[in-house]
């Protein structure tokens, strides 16, 4: 479970998230929709420990990692995935050599085991054929694939995606929603998703934050949203595109 | 216009605050780098790779600039003294002039130049790509990863570029030489032999290893300090050659300075 407690979150004299409180169980989805520019993707950062938050706590199954050091925070960051809106991915490697580089760094496992655990994410991520790709040869839905794929290669309970698909066309999008909602259904992993596209959200999500201005101004299930009366929710309804 | 100094006051406070900021980010990533050292071990593939980049790649320009240094020397020097009937001191001013000076600073300007953009675009390409942030996200430390093979690579070359750079200046010096100022070669190498004291030599090795840290962890810390998307990387890159550059330029001067005031008592 990840759950964020009074965060407040300061850059220079620019408030970016104010007094923000947030709980996601395991095996749910939960989306953070947003307009651009508002603060979503430091959200994930700060469920990392990539940032740490000006004051409040973040907790992960109950562990406060406000305070924990790089080394401490390893065992906790293998928790959860992360697939980065840019993928981040490493083009000097393979797709088998970016999705096997962090097991050789961090877990003391055979080649053997190695190989099986990339291909059992490259199976999965319909990859098959590309394992020796370089990122650059791929679509940009075959690259987000290999970022899930890399996400998921320690076997995490969490993953969380940044706009994950933030400028796929449709038919990507759809591919990855739907892998998504795959592997809540298939594996029990929860998720967290950045986004400031509200159909991503009705797809995939169970419940939803809407974050503005610094802060969450609604937290619900995604159909609750018709409910809401806040001015900026029926704004962002009414023109999903903006 | 009591408001207009105000404006100014403040925008100059602004301004030696972010420098006060910058150089105490740029220490901790010193220390921090320092710090993990020992992962040299680990990733001595990335060192490898790294010595070859800044080493063997840096070849050519570094070779073009030696070979230049000794000829203007002779050029500039060795026809002041042929008018003076002293063309035979020749070899002791090229000698002390590439092996305590000349050599070591272009070398450092031109690795400074080729090292440091090359560090602060690539990783600077990294950090706004999100790249550094997955090591840090997957459990490896960028620092240990990215930064410790860049600085050990730099510190086992720059000391072998600049020892070649030297010998390339004297033997051009010496071609020259005996081309332009029909001087004997044999003259030339005694003279270069005659003056060159161990002092020389201490003075001129003791600033690879000095320009080799610097360069490595300014363009480094510039790389990792990148904001604002490929016009980030563009200023990094900028600022990466200026200030090892700028670095290179006053390390030589103070280095020299100290050195040669110690040794002479």
């Amino acid at each position: 479970m990840i759950e964020l407690r009074n965060v407040s979150l300061r850059y220079g004299s620019r408030e970016v998230l104010k007094n923000v409180s947030l709980t996601i169980e395991d095996r749910t989805i939960k989306a953070i929709l947003g307009p651009s520019g508002v603060g979503k993707s430091t959200i994930i950062k700060l469920m990392l420990g990539l940032i740490k938050p000006t004051s409040g706590q973040v907790l992960i199954d109950d562990v406060d990692i406000t305070h924990l050091s790089e080394v401490e925070l390893f065992p906790i960051r293998q928790k959860m995935g992360i697939v980065f809106q840019g993928n981040a991915l490493f083009d000097s490697m393979t797709i088998t050599e970016n999705m096997s580089f962090f097991l050789r760094e961090n877990l003391n496992l055979s080649e053997d085991e190695i190989r099986r655990r990339v291909q059992e994410q490259i199976k999965f991520a319909g990859l098959e054929g590309y394992e020796d790709s370089l990122p650059d040869r791929l679509s940009g839905g075959m690259k987000k694939r290999v970022a899930i794929g890399r996400a998921l290669i320690f076997h995490p309970k969490m993953i969380l995606f940044d706009e994950p698909t933030a400028g796929l066309d449709p038919v990507s999008s759809k591919k990855i929603l739907d892998l998504i909602a795959r592997l809540q259904r298939e594996i029990g992993l929860g998720a967290v998703l950045v986004t400031h596209i509200l159909s991503d959200v009705f797809a995939v999500a169970d419940s939803v934050a809407v974050l503005y201005q610094g802060e969450i101004i609604f937290n619900d299930a995604p159909q609750k949203l018709y409910e809401s009366a806040h001015p900026f929710i029926a704004s962002f309804l009414a023109n999903p595109e903006d | 216009m009591r408001e207009l100094a105000r404006k100014y006051a403040t925008s100059v406070e602004e301004w030696l605050k972010g420098v006060a900021f910058a150089m105490q980010e740029f220490l901790f990533f010193s220390l921090r780098a320092f710090g993990k050292l020992g992962a040299a071990r680990r990733y001595w593939r990335d060192v490898l790779d790294q010595a070859y980049i800044c080493g063997v790649e840096s070849l050519p320009i570094l070779i073009v600039s030696a070979l230049s240094i000794g000829s203007l020397i002779v050029i500039e020097v060795g026809h002041q003294l042929a008018e003076f009937g002293a063309k035979t001191m020749t070899g002791r001013s090229v000698a002390l002039s590439v092996v305590r000076e000349i050599s070591p600073l272009v070398a450092g300007l031109m690795l400074a130049a080729r090292v440091g953009a090359r560090n602060s675009s690539e990783l600077g390409a990294m950090q706004i790509s999100e790249q550094i942030d997955a090591l840090r996200a997957f459990g490896t430390d960028p620092i240990a990863k990215l930064v410790v093979p860049r600085l050990v690579a730099a510190a086992l070359m720059f000391a072998p570029l600049i020892a070649l750079c030297d010998v390339l200046g004297l033997v051009s010096g010496a071609y020259l030489a005996e081309w332009d100022l029909h001087l004997d070669p044999g003259i030339y190498w005694n003279s270069v032999i005659d003056i060159l004291r161990p002092m020389d030599w201490v003075v001129g090795f003791s600033k690879p290893p000095v320009f080799a840290i610097g360069i490595s962890l300014i363009s480094c810390y510039n790389g990792f300090a990148t904001t604002g998307g490929t016009a980030g990387v563009g200023r990094s890159t900028i600022k990466g050659i200026v200030y090892s550059s700028a670095f290179v330029l006053i390390t030589n001067f103070y280095l020299s300075k100290v050195i040669l005031d110690l040794m002479r008592g």
